[in-house]
């Protein structure tokens, strides 16, 4: 088979991308400056104040601005936790890395929902954990429900592990004879580590940042469930205004379209190789 | 020859409880070009690692300039290395990998540059500075390691099959830079390589090993005139190996004919093993002729033929510029100092 004869393979693929990806992004795009009935256009008056007014408006700057900080802190920690994990676990001579991990994606089999509605439950006062250690005179809580941290912990907890996976491939087929050369070179460990091992597992710290920010950004269900909807992030002001304001919803939507292309092209423009996930 | 160096005693590393490294003792002399020479497997990069400091031995003293250095780390040696698959850093261009290790002593910026320049030049690539080095060729990638080692002015540098990935051209002309570059800088370098012919190009000394053993070391001519026993004999260059009886001092009989030879230190009616190399064997006439046999095979080799051919149901190979007819009786003759005799080894077969 030559490459023309395999080109026409993806042919199916194009024409689904078209129907579902292209089409409702011109959709959302025309939307964006109308004012509208549902998907209806009788009576459609084209108007600008989605992309004035509206986007502008202090609920959904604050919007905004909450999506940033908890996507933001929730990528910062999520590497600070997730590179050592996937650093120790590369480097140990455990036989069975494949065992750990399994395990730490696991958590991902079980519905997200799930796991963080648990998680409210952990942090109200009155708790499961704290119900059996109670009688033993050990108080366990917290009362975090509401709060910021709460929050960020759902998104840590819930992202971790597209960190931990990059980074870990990455690490592991990186080639140990450079480490070793390094310290041949007058390098201690330490040194290596920051001339050469993190620099060249820079792309997977990269894919993995990107791939935990671009979810904790647009999701809503999050701050949702573990901030008792005390925080407005973009994904919520969509989600509730999707069924009487298409339009501005349009709108947003296409703002957060055009915030994660200019993050996946400025990460491009680093990774030049392309030699990582993206 | 210098003074000695480095000294390896009694040095032993166990990988799952095998020796793959057994008891060696070696030293090396500064500005000495030694080479560690063997099959794959034999011990001779697990040698290397440990002098690097990259692995630890089990048993034994590692010494260098009289201190013991068993447990200090590759990056407090005084020691570079050559890896075999360059092992250059992808993320940085290449005068950055040659100031690598500079850096790391802090050496003042100006004197970087110096020393950079003049290693680019030593390796014939000062253009290549701000290259990055995943557009190299293999060749110019060898060059850069070779630079970003010696930059550093070891007292030691280990070489670890750099040639290897080479093509058969440029490993022999990197073969003579080396050498070249040894002399000039005046390092002592420690080579491993699995090339008998590499080995007897470039070293001034040769440590041939097996299974974790030293077989023998000593000047690549000693080696290769006076192999110490079949092992050495087979590896370096072609031999034809016989068993012998050692008659009297300067008589050896083998084939059921008695040769003159020239050892003397063994005893009388001692069973030894015979090597001649093939080149050492000349035809003669079948009329008179103490071996006679017949040609079975004949290859041409450029500048030799490699004949074949069977005396007595032993089959020996000839190398000679005259060409026999596969089928041509021939006559062998050999000298009596072409004739070696080697200690016949219990441990063998």
């Amino acid at each position: 088979m030559n490459i023309k004869k395999l080109g026409r393979l993806s042919t199916p693929y194009l024409v689904w991308l078209s129907m579902l990806v292209l089409v409702p992004l011109l959709m959302m795009i025309v939307l964006s400056f109308f004012r509208t009935r549902g998907v209806s256009f009788v009576n459609a008056a084209f108007t600008l104040e989605n992309w004035s007014t509206r986007l502008i408006d202090r609920s959904v700057q604050v919007a905004l601005m909450n999506s940033f900080q908890f996507a933001g802190t929730t990528a910062v920690i999520v590497f600070l936790v997730g590179y050592p994990m996937a650093y120790i676990l590369a480097r140990s001579s455990f036989a069975n890395k494949f065992v750990i991990l399994v395990l730490t994606i696991i958590p991902m089999w079980s519905n997200s929902l799930l796991r963080n509605n648990a998680l409210r439950n952990l942090f109200l006062s009155q708790n499961i954990v704290n119900d059996l250690l109670s009688p033993l005179g050990i108080s366990f809580a917290w009362n975090l429900t509401g709060t910021k941290l709460a929050v960020i912990i759902g998104l840590v907890l819930t992202y971790l592990p597209f960190m931990v996976l990059p980074v870990y491939t990455v690490l592991e087929k990186m080639d140990k004879s450079l480490l070793e050369a390094s310290m041949d070179l007058g390098a201690n460990k330490i040194r290596t580590f920051f001339k050469v091992t993190f620099p060249l597992s820079f792309k997977g710290v990269l894919t993995g940042f990107i791939m935990v920010f671009l979810p904790s950004f647009s999701g809503f269900a999050v701050p949702y469930i573990l901030g008792k909807g005390t925080f407005v992030v973009v994904g919520s002001i969509i989600e509730t205004s999707y069924n009487y304001n298409i339009n501005f919803v349009s709108t947003l939507s296409i703002v957060l379209v055009a915030i994660i292309f200019l993050l996946i092209f400025t990460v491009s423009k680093v990774d030049k190789e392309g030699e990582s996930f993206l | 020859m210098g003074r000695k160096l480095i000294d390896l005693k009694g040095i032993t590393k166990l990988y799952d409880g095998e020796a793959v490294v057994d008891n060696i003792d070696l030293y090396v002399n500064e500005n000495e070009f030694i080479t560690l020479l063997g099959p794959s497997g034999c011990g001779k990069t697990t040698t290397l690692r440990m002098i690097g400091g990259f692995e630890k031995p089990d048993a034994g003293d590692i010494i260098l300039n009289g201190v013991k250095v068993n447990d200090i780390p590759p990056y407090e040696r005084p020691i570079n290395t050559v890896f075999q698959r360059y092992a250059l850093f992808p993320h940085l261009n290449v005068f950055d990998n040659i100031a690598f290790g500079l850096r790391n002593q802090k050496v003042p910026k100006e004197e970087i540059e110096e020393r950079v320049t003049a290693a680019l030049k030593l390796v014939s690539m000062p253009q290549y500075a701000y290259r990055k080095v995943t557009l190299l060729s293999g060749g110019q990638m060898q060059r850069i390691a070779i630079a970003r080692a010696i930059v550093n002015r070891p007292k030691i540098l280990l070489l670890d099959e750099p040639l290897a990935a080479l093509d058969l051209k440029l490993r022999q002309n990197m073969q003579y830079e080396l050498k070249e570059m040894q002399r000039k800088l005046g390092i002592t370098f420690i080579y491993v390589t699995h090339d008998q012919e590499e080995a007897l190009t470039m070293s001034d000394t040769i440590v041939v090993m097996n299974k974790g053993k030293i077989q023998q070391i000593g000047t690549p001519t000693g080696i290769y005139n006076e192999p110490k026993n079949r092992f050495v004999a087979t590896f370096i260059g072609e031999s034809n190996i016989l068993t012998g009886t050692y008659v009297r001092p300067n008589v050896v009989s083998f084939m059921g004919v008695e040769f003159a030879c020239v050892d003397t230190h063994f005893e009388p009616g001692e069973t030894v093993d015979v090597v001649i190399r093939p080149e050492d064997l000349d035809l003669i006439d079948p009329e008179g002729a103490r071996l006679t046999g017949i040609v079975t095979s004949s290859v041409f080799k450029g500048v030799h033929f490699e004949l074949c051919a069977v005396v007595q149901d032993k089959e020996f190979i000839i190398h000679t510029y005259e060409n026999r007819a596969v089928g041509t009786k021939v006559g062998l003759k050999v000298d009596a100092y072409e004739i070696h005799l080697m200690k016949v080894e219990q441990s063998e077969h």
